[in-house]
């Protein structure tokens, strides 16, 4: 007995050792992935490029504040984090950062006195950056960012998720991996220079990739299965982008690279989120690269890879020739979409080419999450202006116009015309979104 | 106003299971209700602009030019009175985006167009008593109390302008014909056009703007009833 409880003893205290040295013992960071000659200077304009593939700018920027002088609320259902301030200012900023501190925040998530940052900073994915980015990167924000003396406020986040130094665990789990960039053998160039944009700065997967059981993104490359598949974010659905149905797959790399560019192709366009991606980060990345990212995404379909199908020829729905009808007789449905949508995306539900998305086989009507669909019935969209395609072509929002039960029988109308298959909505969910504080 | 439409917060995978999201239940949006409630009557209606003698005579004069009897719905049922009261309480009644400035000639030749100095409102205003006092002298009763025959014969004189009106309110009776006909058939936002009755009665179909797979159905009636601005449907 008394040994037992010397035992007992024995690893109470052991386990109180591993503790303190799991929340005081220094991360251990993660240098170069490749050594650079002394002499290396990043090609002029080179760090910019790379902020913009990064993105740093729309999470580091807030509404009406001074570029990356932090201070952004980014709502999480355990509190919001604030991001931070990334300019040079040496109080409040990163102006005392090293090289290698700058790497540790990219590769590591740790701050230079070994604070975790929260995961809302994609490092999982940065971790792939090669060293020459990240001291381009480096280097554009320590000479030409506008140091900006702006104290954000600190991130206090309800328990357990305020003990940041609980984040080594999951780290283990989720950037564990060697630093910097594989390129796939075999492949060319075009498609290794889109895997590195997307799997790396990009971060296209932390919304487009599902999340495993931590929370963690599953799969940080296109070896494994669930990469890019579609996640959600904030009750949004990121779409699939690898499945024989996904845009990246059904349309021409063309098609997608013009998406990329300008937030429309002939099929479709961006909202939400990916609105504001194209708007901040992917309208400035060269032409050769939003091909490569196009090129990459299509070489890396679960459906194999194959040529974009020859349009076949249009076949009438039953849901084209009742909206034709246009019966005074005809369902609540049907009826909202000729009264409100079908002047600009038709009876056929095609619309038009860089204007009017198609909503037959479209992406963000047969969401498994219906809440894109709804907010942009209640509330409208815009595409952002970019130097291809200037025009902030817009769309109103209807919640002035229809009811809850108006806008359910309007979606779910969307859902199932046509050749959607998607469930119903229902005039609850519509509400909740309705009900949501205005950003 | 929202910022920018259809725009969900930034993004980060930490929303991933927003399930437990609190909903700061802040600013919630009215669902608009399925069927409109009734308006008010219109002998209930409290003006915004015009006075109890001015609503009498508006009331009783648009009744005999969209009369009720007969075919389709008549001013009152359009609630014609409360689209000129909400017109002459606004921008337009205070003639706010016209050049209003001098020199006026009120008798210049009507080939000028407007030429008064009063707006439309002050026009309503001042040539109602003067026009009610003409008939008190001419038929015995304000317009308002007159039988209806009697009031066909008294706008009859107003419009040939048999009582030498001032020409400062010369386009009296055109404005109140012109704002009759817009009430009956202006959107039902403005407060006349109730119900889009006048709409349904000449088969107009309203703001839907979506035809394109009728333009050659040539001689064949358009199936659906009329809808509103606001999304009414009918």
């Amino acid at each position: 007995m008394k040994k037992l409880v010397r035992v007992l003893g024995v690893l109470v205290v052991l386990g109180i050792i591993a503790l303190l040295a799991f929340i005081f013992v220094p991360v251990q960071r993660t240098g170069p992935a490749t050594q650079l000659a002394a002499d290396f200077k990043p090609a002029k304009g080179q760090g910019e490029y790379v902020m913009r593939a990064g993105d740093c700018l729309a999470c580091h920027t807030n509404e009406g504040g001074k570029p990356f002088a932090g201070g952004r609320a980014i709502q999480s259902p355990m509190g919001a984090i604030w991001t931070t301030n990334i300019t040079p200012d040496k109080e409040t900023g990163i102006g005392n950062w090293s090289l290698d501190d700058f790497r540790a925040a990219l590769y590591d998530g740790v701050t230079p006195n070994g604070t975790h940052l929260y995961p809302a900073m994609p490092y999982e994915n940065y971790r792939k950056m090669s060293e020459e980015d990240i001291v381009a990167l480096y280097d554009y924000f320590m000479n030409e960012v506008e140091p900006v003396s702006n104290k954000v406020e600190e991130t206090k986040l309800a328990f357990p998720f305020n003990l940041r130094f609980g984040l080594r665990a999951w780290n283990w789990l989720a950037a564990n991996y060697e630093p910097g960039f594989k390129p796939t053998q075999g492949q060319d160039e075009q498609f290794n220079r889109g895997k590195y944009l997307v799997e790396g700065a990009g971060h296209c997967a932390a919304c487009h990739s599902p999340r495993n059981l931590f929370m963690a993104q599953d799969g940080i490359d296109d070896t494994s299965k669930a990469f890019l598949t579609g996640g959600e974010i904030d009750g949004y659905t990121a779409p699939d982008l690898r499945g024989p149905e996904s845009g990246p797959q059904k349309w021409t790399t063309e098609q997608t690279a013009a998406y990329l560019a300008t937030a429309r192709n002939a099929h479709s366009t961006a909202t939400g989120e990916m609105m504001l991606v194209v708007r901040d980060s992917l309208q400035y990345l060269t032409k050769e690269d939003n091909m490569a990212i196009a090129a990459y995404l299509k070489k890396i379909g679960t459906g194999g890879e194959k040529a974009a199908t020859a349009p076949a020829e249009p076949v009438v729905t039953e849901t084209e020739k009742m909206l034709t009808e246009a019966k005074a007789d005809m369902p609540l449905g049907p009826r909202l979409y000729l009264d409100n949508c079908g002047g600009c995306h038709l009876v056929n539900g095609k619309g038009a080419a860089e204007i009017f998305p198609e909503l037959d086989d479209n992406s963000l009507v047969t969401a498994k999450s219906p809440k894109g669909l709804i907010s942009v019935i209640l509330h409208g969209a815009e595409l952002p202006s970019t130097a291809d395609r200037p025009m902030k072509v817009r769309m109103q929002g209807y919640d002035n116009r229809l009811s809850d039960e108006e806008v359910a029988a309007l979606a779910t109308f969307l859902r199932e015309g046509w050749t959607n298959k998607a469930p119903a909505v229902s005039a609850a969910d519509v509400k909740a979104i309705r009900d949501l504080p205005k950003h | 106003m929202r910022d920018v439409p259809g725009l969900p917060s930034r993004r980060t995978f930490l929303k991933a299971s927003a399930a437990s999201a609190a909903i700061a239940g802040i600013a919630a949006v009215p669902a608009k209700a399925e069927q409109k409630p009734e308006p008010v009557a219109l002998t209930e209606y409290k003006p915004d602009c015009l006075k109890p003698s001015e609503w009498a005579f508006v009331m009783a004069a648009v009744a005999r030019l969209i009369p009720s009897d007969g075919e389709g719905p008549g001013a009152i049922e359009a609630r014609v009175p409360v689209f000129i009261d909400k017109q002459l309480a606004g921008d337009y009644g205070r003639a706010a985006d016209w050049y209003m400035q001098g020199p006026h000639d009120a008798a210049a030749s009507p080939l000028r167009g407007w030429q008064t100095p009063l707006n439309p409102l002050q026009i309503y205003q001042k040539a109602i008593p003067f026009f009610d006092e003409w008939c008190k002298t001419t038929h015995g009763k304000i317009f308002a109390e007159l039988d209806a025959e009697t009031q066909d014969k008294a706008l009859t004189s107003l419009q040939k302008d048999e009582m030498k009106i001032a020409p400062e309110l010369r386009e009296f009776f055109t404005i109140l014909l012109a704002n009759t006909k817009e009430g009956y058939f202006a959107d039902p936002m403005y407060g006349g056009n109730h119900g889009m009755e006048a709409w349904k009665y000449i088969g107009f179909p309203g703001a839907r703007g979506s035809y394109k797979e009728w333009v050659l159905k040539h001689n064949k009636p358009y199936p659906l009833g009329p809808v509103s601005i606001s999304g009414e449907r009918a």
